[in-house]
């Protein structure tokens, strides 16, 4: 009997014992390098893609896998401007009128033809179904006109400067229209087929989303036999995953593990900016506190934003006074990398609001949606109670946060961060015209209300430019929003993978490429 | 066999009161409706939506439906994955299950021998030792102990994978950090149960035959202090279940805790209903069929 | 014996927080940020060093007490009290009422606590308050249990049949005969308690549902902490030091008092 236990017990031991000495030798753990020329390039997301719908999510972070699936008709550049994709070339015919021509020769994945009816049954099922999300980005387009199988014309409700904008971007990519009218969504978004460099292999939902080449790519070969992204939520497994060669991209990387992934032979961190802004929304109407323009001041004067952007970011963001930040059309540059930090001018003002004895007020903050967003609230708190201002924090967890943004229900201030696909400034400063102002803000500035709205329909490129760079300087004034900083993104990189990230946070395949 | 009805005829009403919290605690709670349209949707859209979903209707008529819908199969449908709930946990089901399964085996390694070592050298250090072990085992929370094994294991001596699902090799970390919890938790009921075996007549009448320490441990103690372990797992169940949510979320380990905490976050209510529907099944069978081995194992117990 | 001190000492220290602490729990100052400890190069004045937003950690483990022993004894109270009622009323009324108490009991076993709380705290948002209500309203099922079981086998006994049969009113047959016989494992059973308490708090934490800033215990350290453990370790390992040492305490107390109590008691 003796044996007994000690057989179970032995038993057990070689069992798991012997699992793993077998399965060692096959899945190489513990040999970060082995993969070092593998075809497979593997991406460490935070979280997984929320859909196939290309025209019902407005998360970057699936955009940026759809992008290796699909083609948009161009793409935005930055400074090289819009770049041909699907569209071979566009012209602005009138202020509501756009012609296109499509590359030929460009197959869906299920050996479909690309045409302009594609382009047609894509563009007008997002810019007519306004319960799918990206409905309001395109809503402008009021019909698309087939010429022939190649080209099309883009007919807008108005005149409309940002369509380009509006093209390139999340839910601008095209999709199949027989496949879908044919097999249905349902089996599009189980199966989905696009005509970009990848196609789809696997999906298994909260582990890993798998890529095949596309052998038929109207572009340039893909470079990758196969990409796989996973999804990590939880940061220091993603960092653990880089530093063991897991994974070769690893996104949002927290500043602290910077230095120790540099210190890691064969891993590296690279800093880029985005385009996320963080910042203060603040209530204007005259019933409140932050109604007086000089409270607002004083708030912006003290917040010392370099200090949080090298403390809590160890320097993983850049200051600035405007949301429009470098890389956008009608951004104010010379609002951007700056900030104003001058907690006495702040207590002065605050006695001249009539505050001198201090004020009490409400910030509420999510919790764990962004970089540091909580620390960041805690640090503000911080500082404001410095010069006076008692802040008392309510931190919301991200749906909660949603739902009382949402209902515009916040009290004195949120802090918030906004991104901006569409690399236009009208995006960025649409909440600030009085309509959408309302019940958030309540801003309403006469000559900030016209600019925009003006801006908005202003096909003058240069003149719209300007109109934007105005509002901007009048709102770091009148401060609406304070802003504190524009987020960097931090990547971790494996050395056996080169790779630039983009101001847009996609992930094109392609543009990682092995050394 | 009667004895087996009768318990499953027990867990009807049990089946039924879960069926309740589990709808009152999602719908009592929130208003999905909010997070399921975009921030720009007006209030009519928003009504339209819970219009359409039957959140207008009052509580006992929208529980009725539910139930009605539950007995149909019909758990509701995931607005995050614009997929039926059932079939997106079905999905899930077995990495949790493997996870749950591997866990409990190195629990059951762990403790069997330590549990009853410690019983049997009663006040030793050894016993100390162990007793120790298994409160520090306890005060660890699991989200610390999986992210010290990985930076440990994976990182530092490079020896399992960090995370993910694939290999047995993968495994083995998400199921140490879950298994070591509940081993702690086993280690000091099994110790107690063989104390209260090795305190009992026919041991002692053993002992007074002259038979060895060894034999006696060996041959009466042990194998009936395996009977109990059978029920301290069960026991373990819904510990277990509960503790693949923060496990699975460190591990990124694609189960039904995973789900559950994103689900939870995002306000998928129909997939939460559902896997805690389907969870709460799962414990309650689980505990039966202990029932019942325990009862097959020792035939001291009579059927009632 | 080695439990009670520790337990003691515990109480005290969040007792005497405001006059033990050197500094104030929440200052911050991000000169003096993630400064390691003493005997590391770090300053007396932060003897356990600074976390990432330059607060003290011993102070904040010093205030962190309150707050996780609060949620801990509070939650148990309230579990307690939930558990030793409803069990009461099953054990001795029996009949249709501990057919629903014992079939509610059921079902809340078979659902996985932190899941329970997990739905509940991120619908209504975390507070103090829910926290505790959530932690105490899943938790009393335990004692329910043991209680009903401990009056069912007391209400046999012959002296409470006696007690019974001349008359004694149900309310004194309860407090004079059974409380004092369920007592003792209610006291054992509610120890070992709050030593799971605290450990839920701090996972619940780990999910973004625990105690919020500005409050401050030891599972929301631990759990902030995180971030910080290959870089800077002393932001969460003191904390989680505490958290051990007070959990082993908790058990040892626990243990204790069983032998104290009542020896014949088995878990």
């Amino acid at each position: 009997m003796k044996k007994y236990v000690w057989t179970t017990v032995l038993g057990c031991g070689l069992v798991i014992a012997g699992c793993s000495s077998e399965d060692a030798g096959e899945s190489g753990a513990g040999e970060p390098v082995e993969t070092s020329d593998s075809k497979t390039l593997t991406i460490a997301n935070g979280t997984d893609i929320v859909t196939f719908d290309i025209h019902d999510h407005n998360t970057t972070s699936t955009e940026a896998v759809h992008v290796n699936m699909f083609n948009y008709l161009l793409t935005n550049e930055g400074e090289e401007g819009f770049q041909s994709d699907l569209a071979e070339s566009w012209e602005n015919v009138d202020d509501r009128t756009w012609a296109f021509e499509l590359r030929e020769g460009v197959k869906f994945h299920n050996g479909e033809d690309l045409t302009a009816e594609d382009v047609k049954f894509t563009l007008e099922r997002v810019a007519n179904d306004d319960t799918l999300l990206e409905h309001g980005n395109y809503n402008q387009i009021s019909e698309v006109n087939v010429i022939d199988d190649y080209s099309f014309e883009i007919v807008t409700e108005n005149p409309e400067p940002a369509l380009l904008n509006r093209l390139s971007r999340l839910g601008s990519s095209i999709l199949p229209k027989d496949y879908i009218e044919e097999e249905g969504w349902e089996v599009f978004l189980e199966e989905p087929v696009g005509t970009g460099p990848y196609k789809l292999q696997e999906w298994r939902k909260d582990d890993r989303l798998v890529l095949e080449a596309n052998e038929d790519y109207f572009g340039d070969e893909p470079k990758w036999e196969e990409v796989v992204f996973r999804s990590i939520p939880e940061d220091s497994t993603r960092v653990s995953e880089l530093l063991t060669g897991g994974v070769d991209v690893a996104v949002n990387i927290p500043p602290t593990d910077v230095e120790r992934i540099e210190s890691t032979e064969g891993v590296t961190a690279v800093q880029s900016p985005t385009q996320r802004v963080m910042m203060m929304v603040l209530r204007t109407d005259e019933d409140s506190v932050t109604g007086d323009p000089k409270v607002r001041e004083a708030i912006d004067l003290a917040i010392d934003k370099q200090a949080m952007v090298d403390s809590l970011l160890e320097g993983a963001g850049t200051v600035t006074r405007t949301r429009i930040t470098p890389g956008n059309t009608g951004a104010n540059e010379d609002l951007y990398g700056e900030s104003l930090y001058d907690p006495e001018r702040a207590k002065e003002l605050l006695a001249e609001a009539g505050y001198a004895d201090g004020v009490e007020l409400t910030m509420s903050a999510p919790n764990g949606r962004y970089l540091k967003d909580r620390e960041s609230a805690e640090l503000m708190a911080a500082m404001l109670s410095e010069v006076g201002i008692t802040i008392n924090l309510e931190f919301l967890e991200w749906s909660a946060f949603a739902q009382r943004y949402q209902e515009r229900s916040f009290e004195d201030i949120f802090y918030i961060g906004y991104g901006n696909s569409m690399f236009d400034a009208s995006l960025g400063l649409e909440r600030l015209t009085t309509k959408s102002a309302e019940g958030e803000t309540d801003y309403d500035n006469e000559k900030v209300n016209e600019l925009l709205l003006e801006a908005e329909q202003n096909m003058n490129a240069e003149e719209r430019i300007e109109q934007f760079q105005e509002a901007q300087e009048i709102i770091a004034e009148d401060r609406p929003q304070i802003y504190t900083f524009q987020l960097d993104a931090i990547t971790g990189i494996n050395d056996r993978v080169e790779f630039e990230p983009r101001l847009n946070e996609m992930f094109y395949a392609d543009s990682i490429t092995l050394k | 066999m009667k004895y087996f009805l009768k318990s499953l005829l027990k867990t009807i009403p049990v089946l039924f009161l879960i069926t309740l919290i589990v709808f009152l605690l999602v719908r009592v709670t929130g208003d999905p409706v909010s997070l399921m349209l975009p921030e720009t949707a007006t209030a009519e859209e928003r009504d339209s939506l819970r219009e359409s979903l039957g959140f207008n209707e009052p509580l006992p008529v929208q529980y009725f439906t539910y139930l009605g819908n539950l007995v149909q199969g019909d758990f509701g449908d995931s607005f995050r994955y614009n997929t039926d709930a059932l079939s997106l946990i079905m999905e899930r089901l077995p990495a949790t299950l493997e996870l749950a399964i591997a866990s409990m085996v190195i629990a059951v390694i762990i403790s069997v021998p330590l549990g009853i070592l410690s019983a049997v050298k009663r006040n030793s250090f050894f016993d100390l030792f162990i007793t120790g072990g298994a409160v520090l085992g306890k005060a660890m929370p699991n989200f610390w102990l999986g992210i010290m094994l990985i930076l440990l294991l994976s990182v530092t001596f490079q020896v399992f994978p960090v995370s993910g699902r694939g290999t047995l090799w993968h495994l083995v970390l998400p199921a140490l950090t879950l298994g070591t919890g509940i081993a702690a938790e086993m280690t000091r009921l099994i110790r107690s149960s063989m104390l209260e075996i090795l305190g009992q007549d026919f041991i002692r009448t053993a002992r007074s035959k002259g038979l060895g320490e060894a034999i006696i441990v060996n041959k009466h103690a042990f194998r009936n202090a395996l009977i109990p372990v059978v029920t301290i797992m069960a026991l373990q169940t819904s510990t277990l279940i509960g503790g693949t949510l923060i496990t699975e979320t460190v591990f990124a380990w694609p189960g039904l805790g995973q789900l559950l905490v994103q689900s939870v976050n995002l306000r998928d209510m129909a997939v939460v209903q559902a896997a805690t529907f389907i969870i709460a099944i799962f414990v309650i069978l689980s505990n039966l069929s202990a029932d019942l081995i325990y009862r097959f194992l020792d035939p001291r117990i009579k059927y009632d | 014996m080695a439990g009670l001190i520790i337990v003691v000492t515990v109480v005290l220290i969040a007792i005497l927080a405001p006059v033990l602490a050197p500094h104030d729990p929440a200052q911050t100052n991000v000169v003096d940020r993630l400064l390691p400890p003493f005997w590391l190069g770090g300053t007396m004045e932060f003897p356990l060093g600074t976390d990432n937003l330059g607060r003290d950690i011993l102070s904040r483990i010093i205030f962190g007490s309150r707050i996780s022993l609060l949620v801990g004894i509070s939650a148990v109270l309230l579990a307690g009290a939930i558990g030793m009622a409803l069990g009461l009323i099953a054990g001795y009324y029996g009949k249709f009422w501990d057919f629903l108490i014992m079939r509610t009991v059921d079902s809340l076993l078979a659902i996985p606590n932190i899941l329970f709380m997990l739905i509940i705290l991120a619908v209504m948002g975390p507070s103090l308050i829910t926290l505790i209500l959530v932690l105490g309203g899943t938790s009393w099922v335990v004692y329910a249990r043991m209680v009903r079981s401990e009056t069912l086998s007391v209400k046999e006994r012959d002296y409470v049949r006696s007690a019974r049969a001349i008359g004694a009113k149900n309310g004194r047959i309860i407090r004079k005969y059974i409380l004092p016989n369920v007592i003792s494992s209610f006291i054992v059973i509610a120890t070992l308690n709050v030593a799971t308490t605290i450990i839920l708090e701090a996972s619940l934490s780990f999910l973004g549902l625990g105690i919020q800033s500005p409050d401050v215990s030891w599972g929301l350290m631990l759990s902030d902490g995180r971030e910080y453990i290959a870089t800077s370790w002393w932001v969460a390992t003191f904390p989680g030091i505490a958290i051990t040492i007070t959990v082993l305490g908790v058990i040892f107390l626990g243990d204790w008092l069983r032998d104290v109590l009542d020896p014949k008691i088995k878990e």
